[in-house]
C-alpha cells in the first residue's frame, strides 16, 4: 500500500508525457517538408507485412464464433439469424478491437524496439545533427502509417472474417454463399460500420503514438529496448480497450446500439 | 610556405564563453572557454567522466547547457530557432564514437541520407559522385551495397566520417576518433582527420585521450579539468610542461 502513491505519480508523469508526445505530434503532422518516401515505406511495413497475421486471425475469429454461436441459437430456433449475428458481433466490436490488439502487439512493439534501440546507439542524434529532424522522420510517418492502414486491415478483415463464418455455417448445414451473403448485407446498417471503422482511425493513432513514445523515450541499453517494446505491447493494447470502451459509451449516447 | 598569422588574429568558427552544464547536482562543465580558428584542429583532452563528449554536445545543441555562450560560424548556437539550427547543422559533421551509422540502411542509403534530406544533390548522378567522392577519400568504395553489421569497427568509423565529409562541413566534431581501433586503423584515422584539414580547410574540435591523435593532428590542445580549461597549448608546448597535472596526463598517455 506504501508503493501506491508512487505508483500513481508514475502513471501520471507517463500519461503527461504521451500526451506531450501526441501534441508534439499533432504540431509536425502536417510539415510541408513531409517524408513522403519514409510515410511509404511504412506503410508497407506495418500494413502490407501485417496482411497475413490479421488475415489468419480473422478467419479464425469468424470461424470459432459461428462454430460457438450455432448450438446456443439452436437452442431458441434461431440458427437461421447466424450469419446476422456474427457479421453484426465481427464488424462492431470483434475485428476491430482483435486486429487493435494484434497490431499493438506486431506494431506497436517493433516501433518500441526499433527506435529505442536507435536511440541507444545515437542513431536519432546523429539524425538530428545531420540537419534532419528525427522526430517528423521517424515518428510522424510511423503514426501516420498505423492512422491509415488500420483502417484497411479491419476492413478486410472484416470479409475475411463473415467468409470463416459462412464456411462455419457450411459445416453442419448447406447454404449458398449468395444466401449467406445477402443475408449479413441485409443484417447490417451504417450504424453498425460506421462507429466502428471510425474507431479503428483512434486505435491506429495510440498503437503509432505509444509504440514511438516508448522507443523515442527508451533508456540506455539493451533493457531498456527490451522495455520499450514491452511497455508498447502493453500501454497500447491497454489503450485500445479504454477508448473502445469511451467509443461504445458516445454510440450509445447518440443512439448507435 | 607563408607562416600562419597569430591565432588571436584568426577568425573564429567556434567560441565558448562560460559554459556551464549539470545535471542535477552533477555540475560537468563550469566554465568552459574555448576558440577554435578557421582551419585549425582543436584537441580537448580530459578525463574519463570529465564532460568531453559532454562538451562537443552543447556546440551542436545535442544538449543544452545550463548556462554559457556557443558561436559557431557566427551564429548564437542557443538563440536559433529549430529551422535555423538544422541549416547551421548542416554547415557541421558530427562523428559519434559509435559511429551510429543507421543500421536499416546500406553504406551508400546512409550518405545519401543527409543529401537527399537536405535536398543537397538533385539528381542521381550528382547524389552518386557525392558518394563516390566520399567513399573514395575514406577508401572504402567497394562497401557501398554493405550493410552495418556487416563491417568491423574501424570500416563502421571511417563510413561514419564519410557520411560527414559528404555535407563538407567547415567545423567537424569528433568524439573519440580512434578509440577502440587498432594502432594501425588509427593512424589511417589521424590521417584522414588531416586530410580534411588539408583538401577541405575544415575546422575541428577533437574529443580524444590518443597520444597519436596530440601529436600529429591537434593544433593546439585544450585541458579540461573539473569543468574548466585548466591550460591550452600545442602538443609540445605541454610535454614540456612543468605543471604536475599537465606531466600526469602526458606522462600515462
Amino acid at each position: 500500500m506504501a508503493g501506491l502513491p508512487i505508483a500513481i505519480e508514475r502513471s501520471l508523469r507517463e500519461a503527461g508525457s504521451i500526451a506531450h508526445f501526441a501534441g508534439r505530434f499533432f504540431r509536425n503532422a502536417f510539415h510541408p517538408r513531409f517524408a513522403w518516401d519514409e510515410l511509404l515505406r511504412q506503410c508497407v511495413v506495418n500494413g502490407y507485412r501485417s496482411l497475413a497475421l490479421v488475415g489468419i486471425t480473422a478467419f479464425i475469429m469468424g470461424l470459432v464464433l459461428t462454430v460457438q454461436s450455432r448450438p446456443t441459437l439452436a437452442r431458441f430456433g434461431a440458427e437461421s439469424m447466424l450469419p446476422a449475428m456474427v457479421a453484426v458481433s465481427m464488424v462492431r466490436e470483434i475485428v476491430p478491437v482483435i486486429t487493435a490488439l494484434i497490431c499493438a502487439g506486431k506494431i506497436g512493439s517493433s516501433m518500441g524496439a526499433e527506435l529505442g534501440s536507435m536511440r541507444v546507439t545515437e542513431q536519432i542524434d546523429a539524425m538530428e545533427v545531420s540537419g534532419t529532424n528525427p522526430f517528423r522522420y521517424l515518428v510522424v510517418t510511423r503514426v501516420w502509417s498505423t492512422i491509415l492502414t488500420l483502417p484497411i486491415l479491419v476492413v478486410l478483415a472484416d470479409v475475411i472474417a463473415i467468409g470463416a463464418s459462412w464456411v462455419g455455417v457450411n459445416m453442419r448445414a448447406t447454404v449458398s454463399w449468395s444466401l449467406f451473403q445477402q443475408q449479413v448485407i441485409d443484417s447490417l446498417a451504417y450504424s453498425d460500420f460506421l462507429p466502428a471503422f471510425i474507431k479503428t482511425y483512434l486505435f491506429g493513432l495510440v498503437i503509432g503514438l505509444v509504440g514511438c513514445h516508448t522507443g523515442w523515450h527508451a533508456a540506455k541499453g539493451t533493457a531498456g529496448v527490451g522495455r520499450a517494446a514491452h511497455k508498447a505491447v502493453v500501454l497500447g493494447s491497454l489503450l485500445v480497450f479504454i477508448i473502445d470502451l469511451v467509443a461504445v459509451q458516445v454510440t450509445d449516447l447518440m443512439g448507435f446500439n | 610556405m607563408m607562416a600562419r598569422p597569430p591565432s588571436t588574429e584568426r577568425e573564429h568558427v567556434v567560441r565558448l564563453r562560460g559554459l556551464q552544464l549539470s545535471f542535477g547536482d552533477n555540475h560537468v562543465l563550469r566554465g568552459f572557454d574555448l576558440d577554435v580558428h578557421r582551419g585549425e584542429n582543436v584537441m580537448v583532452l580530459g578525463r574519463s567522466g570529465s564532460g568531453k563528449s559532454v562538451l562537443i554536445k552543447c556546440v551542436v545543441r545535442l544538449l543544452e547547457p545550463t548556462a554559457g555562450q556557443v558561436e559557431v560560424i557566427g551564429q548564437d548556437v542557443r538563440a536559433l530557432d529549430d529551422e535555423a539550427l538544422d541549416r547551421l547543422r548542416v554547415r557541421m559533421g558530427f562523428l559519434f564514437q559509435s559511429s551510429a551509422l543507421y543500421d536499416g540502411m546500406t553504406v551508400q542509403e546512409n550518405l545519401e541520407f543527409p543529401l537527399r534530406r537536405n535536398w543537397v544533390a538533385t539528381t542521381p548522378e550528382e547524389t552518386d559522385a557525392r558518394v563516390e567522392e566520399a567513399l573514395q577519400a575514406v577508401g572504402l568504395a567497394h562497401t557501398r551495397r554493405m550493410y552495418p553489421a556487416e563491417l568491423s569497427g574501424g570500416m563502421k568509423r571511417r563510413i561514419g566520417l564519410a557520411r560527414t565529409l559528404i555535407m563538407k562541413p567547415e567545423v567537424v566534431l569528433y568524439d573519440e576518433p580512434t578509440t577502440g581501433l587498432d594502432p594501425i586503423t588509427s593512424l589511417e584515422m589521424v590521417e584522414l582527420i588531416l586530410g580534411l584539414q588539408r583538401n577541405y580547410g575544415t575546422s575541428s574540435i577533437i574529443i580524444s585521450h590518443d597520444l597519436n591523435v596530440a601529436k600529429r593532428a591537434a593544433d593546439r590542445i585544450a585541458l579540461l579539468h573539473e569543468g574548466r580549461k585548466y591550460t591550452e597549448g600545442t602538443y609540445d608546448e605541454l610535454r614540456a610542461s612543468t605543471d604536475p597535472l599537465v606531466q600526469r596526463f602526458f606522462v600515462m598517455m
